[in-house]
């Protein structure tokens, strides 16, 4: 093992306790994170009215303002808004997972075979992941998703397209500086086969920095998906997505301010909460940064 | 690129429409008109067959116009009409000292070339004019037309489109076209253009013609302004802070938080604009008459009207309140889904039976027509009916509408209809007759009875007015049976305007427009 190799298990679990103790921000990332988490898995139990969050409606009850039977309101079909804003969290989760593993999955692959092969390999893979890096991501996705028809399905593509070419960047680099170590060097003399030293030596010593990119790309999927689908590109109704709920509230802004405040204020929580977790774990998961302690 | 993001979307939750840079209503003499979607579409008078309507008719005048409070026509460009016992014939006596805004007369000859070239463009409303067979000017101030068939053809020189008189001289012939849409008019209205700016907030601005037949003693805004604000929200701030005069429209709660502002006047009418749902005759499982029938009754059209807090009002057939054969004894389909789920079941499907799917088309950025789509979606899914809902800009929601290809059609459309004159004509014409490709038609209903007393009703329209009323009132309640659509509801205007905006009568025959010269300002 050399410096930069990864830190033993052990003593990763024991920075991370003892980070989330000195750390109240990454603690408080975590715990929202873990609550919307559960928010999501149990949503049908803690929603009150869970059919809201499909094809119901009650006209009759529209634009109710927060009272104990609608905690949060009621939106202009009358439908119970903190049913539909739990709901949401669904969504937004399933598609920040999505993303995230449709790009580590193409993403880590390619970027772990161009440091580690270099060469031409490098050039064909790192000039194709420059193409569409060249488009600023937000304008990419909303070009993709614009053409496609708009769903939340194709919207997760649109960004998860947008997204890889970042992941391929990250694990070149360290695959390209972890490919040049004496014990790579070592792998191959004793002839193991390139795919298993990648799999064997090269991933895992890769593959921190993109766990900690990963955490803290959560929020930017989120937000990104949100302002799709407040375009209207995104999920449709009934779908309960809170950039949708948010557009769907602006024409009552001023009069019914419930309507965007609160879906608002979901995006606003989870998206800082995994940026707080993401930076957090940044700090733990550093080598270079805990052995400066 | 995650910061970009952040701030991207961060901007778009707390997108606060404040608008900047705007000339203020407040001086006097400007008249702001507030919309939401942009007004000159098309420029050119004879085709013109959009939202420029706002713009047009401060700039373009008619024969005649219609009075929908007093139900009368009144004289314009013509001062007297006279049709002939067999209804015929048609003398139209036009105002002397008119003129253009090109500065030639206004003069039989002149009028006659107008409705002329509307007829042989054939484009947008032009089909009012079918009935005419022949047009003679005896004299500079006596217009004569000859008719193949009878028809109301005062009523009919008081359309909201295709009956405006211009100079048709005002460029050559093959150029008006070109002329028009660089941003010209060559009307005799009050107001003629002064700037106009494609795609901007502040799109078009009017100034008085000084030579305007009827003159400008008295209190008059000499100066028209369209603005542009897609947020009803902004429209409100802006018309609180008096930037704008007029609020075509806002929110049923936007417009309550004015009820106790002091500055501001809210009012509401019924108008000649209903909401309906065609759906499709022709193909797919709507082309089953009982299946229709039964999404018919599956609607809760109470829910959809109380849902719009004022917005509109249950529907009595297809023809809305104050026109010819509107009758409150006309009672649709009631919501009942019992009724509905029995008609389901007898063709398979319904609760227990196959799901149904099926698509509907509604007008994108339209927060009514979202609202009904949705309702419509829930209330179907009730009946195991799962309903495709798409928004869709209007070009492309009517391109797909007529697709040559009928498998790419929608089984439902949702849009708005109102007439062309103040007669409910328009609707059986355009809706509800037989079209060899679709133009309007957009259920692709055909049916040749309803064809014949379609074609039976303009000219008893012109000769026996009780006889058209009967007619009319036995097509609703067949169309009914048929059920090629359903009527949603009837639209209903509200208007939030500055106090200081005097003399506004709200004249459904011309939908969403102000005729900025009857206003008077107040000092």
């Amino acid at each position: 093992m050399t410096e930069v190799a990864a830190l033993p298990l052990v003593a990763r679990r024991r920075a991370l306790t003892r980070a989330l103790r000195r750390n109240p921000l990454l603690l408080s990332g975590a715990l929202i994170a873990f609550l919307l988490v559960v928010v999501a898995v149990f949503a049908p139990l803690i929603a009150p009215h869970p059919a809201d969050a499909g094809t119901a409606t009650n006209p009759i009850e529209s634009l109710l303002p927060p009272s104990w039977h609608h905690l949060f309101g009621t939106d202009a079909v009358g439908r119970d808004l903190l049913s539909r804003v739990v709901f949401g969290a669904r969504i937004s989760l399933r598609i920040a997972g999505l993303v995230l593993a449709s790009s580590i999955l193409i993403g880590v692959p390619l970027g772990l075979a161009a440091g580690y092969f270099g060469g031409w390999i490098d050039s064909v893979i790192m000039r194709v992941t420059d193409v569409f890096l060249a488009f600023p991501a937000l304008l990419l996705s909303l070009a993709l998703a614009a053409v496609l028809t708009p769903s939340v399905g194709n919207a997760t593509i649109a960004i998860a397209v947008t997204w890889w070419p970042w992941y391929a960047r990250l694990a070149r680099g360290q695959a390209a500086s972890v490919a040049g170590r004496p014990f790579i060097e070592g792998a191959r003399a004793l002839g193991v086969p390139p795919v298993r030293t990648l799999l064997r030596h090269v991933l895992p010593n890769s593959i921190t920095p993109v766990i900690v990119q990963a955490s803290l790309d959560v929020g930017g999927i989120i937000l990104t998906a949100a302002a799709l689908s407040f375009l209207g590109l995104g999920a449709q109704d009934p779908t309960p997505e809170w950039g949708l709920m948010v557009s769907q509230g602006q024409s009552y802004f001023t009069t019914q301010w419930w309507l965007v405040t609160f879906p608002g204020a979901a995006i606003l929580v989870a998206a800082l909460a995994f940026n707080l977790l993401g930076d957090g774990l940044r700090e733990v998961l550093d080598p270079r940064r805990i052995e400066r302690r | 690129m995650h910061r970009l993001v952040l701030v991207a979307a961060a901007a778009a939750v707390v997108l606060t429409p404040f608008a900047l840079g705007a000339t203020s209503a407040a001086t006097t003499g400007t008249f702001t008109y507030g919309t939401y979607t942009d007004v000159m579409v098309g420029w050119d008078p004879s085709t013109s067959y959009s939202n420029e309507i706002l713009a047009m008719q401060n700039m373009y005048e008619t024969l005649t116009r219609y009075d929908s409070r007093a139900k009368k026509i009144k004289p314009l460009l013509a001062t007297s009409v006279a049709k002939s016992k067999d209804g015929k014939t048609w003398t139209f006596t036009l105002r002397k000292g008119v003129t253009f805004h090109t500065g030639r007369p206004m003069t039989a000859q002149a009028a006659k070339a107008a409705i002329a070239r509307t007829m042989k463009l054939h484009q947008g409303a032009a089909y009012i004019w079918d009935a005419v067979k022949s047009i003679a000017t005896p004299n500079p101030s006596t217009l004569v037309f000859h008719l193949k068939y009878p028809a109301p053809l005062d009523l009919i020189s008081s359309a909201d489109y295709a009956a405006y008189i211009y100079d048709t001289k005002a460029a050559p012939a093959k150029q008006l076209p070109k002329w028009f849409s660089a941003a010209h008019d060559a009307g005799t209205g009050p107001y003629t253009i002064d700037k106009y700016a494609k795609g901007q907030e502040v799109e078009v601005r009017l100034k008085s013609y000084p030579k305007y037949w009827g003159g400008w003693n008295g209190g008059h805004y000499t100066r028209v302004v369209y603005r542009v604000i897609p947020q009803a929200t902004t429209s409100a701030q802006l018309l609180r802070a008096g930037e704008i005069s007029f609020a075509e429209r806002l929110t049923p709660q936007l417009r309550d938080s004015f009820k106790s502002d002091k500055n501001v006047t809210v009012t509401s009418q019924t108008s000649f604009q209903n909401l309906l749902a065609m759906m499709n005759t022709a193909s797919g499982p709507l082309a089953d008459k009982t299946v229709r029938r039964a999404i018919a009754y599956g609607l809760d059209y109470q829910g959809i009207v109380a849902s719009l807090h004022g917005g509109g009002t249950l529907s009595h057939g297809v023809i809305p309140p104050g026109l010819l054969g509107h009758s409150d004894s006309i009672t649709g389909y009631p919501h009942d889904p019992k009724k509905a789920t029995a008609l389901l079941k007898s063709k398979g499907f319904g609760p227990g039976g196959k799901k149904l799917n099926l698509t509907l088309t509604y007008t994108q950025g339209d927060t009514d027509q979202q609202l009904v789509a949705t309702l419509i979606k829930s209330n179907l899914a009730g009946l195991n009916i799962n309903v495709d809902a798409r928004p869709l800009a209007w070009p492309t929601q009517w391109d797909k509408a007529k697709s040559a290809d009928k498998s790419k059609r929608q089984d439902i459309l949702v849009f708005y209809w109102w007439p062309d004159y103040a007669d409910p004509y328009s609707w059986f014409i355009n809706l509800y007759h037989t079209e060899k490709t679709p133009y309007f038609n957009l259920s692709y209903f055909s049916n040749p009875r309803i064809d014949k007393m379609i074609d039976k009703a303009p000219s008893l329209t012109a000769t026996n007015r009780a006889k058209a009323d009967a007619l009319y009132q036995t097509l609703q309640k067949q169309l009914l049976q048929d059920a090629p659509s359903v009527p949603l509801y009837d639209q209903a205007y509200q208007r939030t305007m500055l106090k200081s905006v005097g003399g506004f009568v709200e004249n459904p025959a011309y939908p969403n427009v102000v005729f900025a010269y009857d206003l008077h300002p107040a000092a």
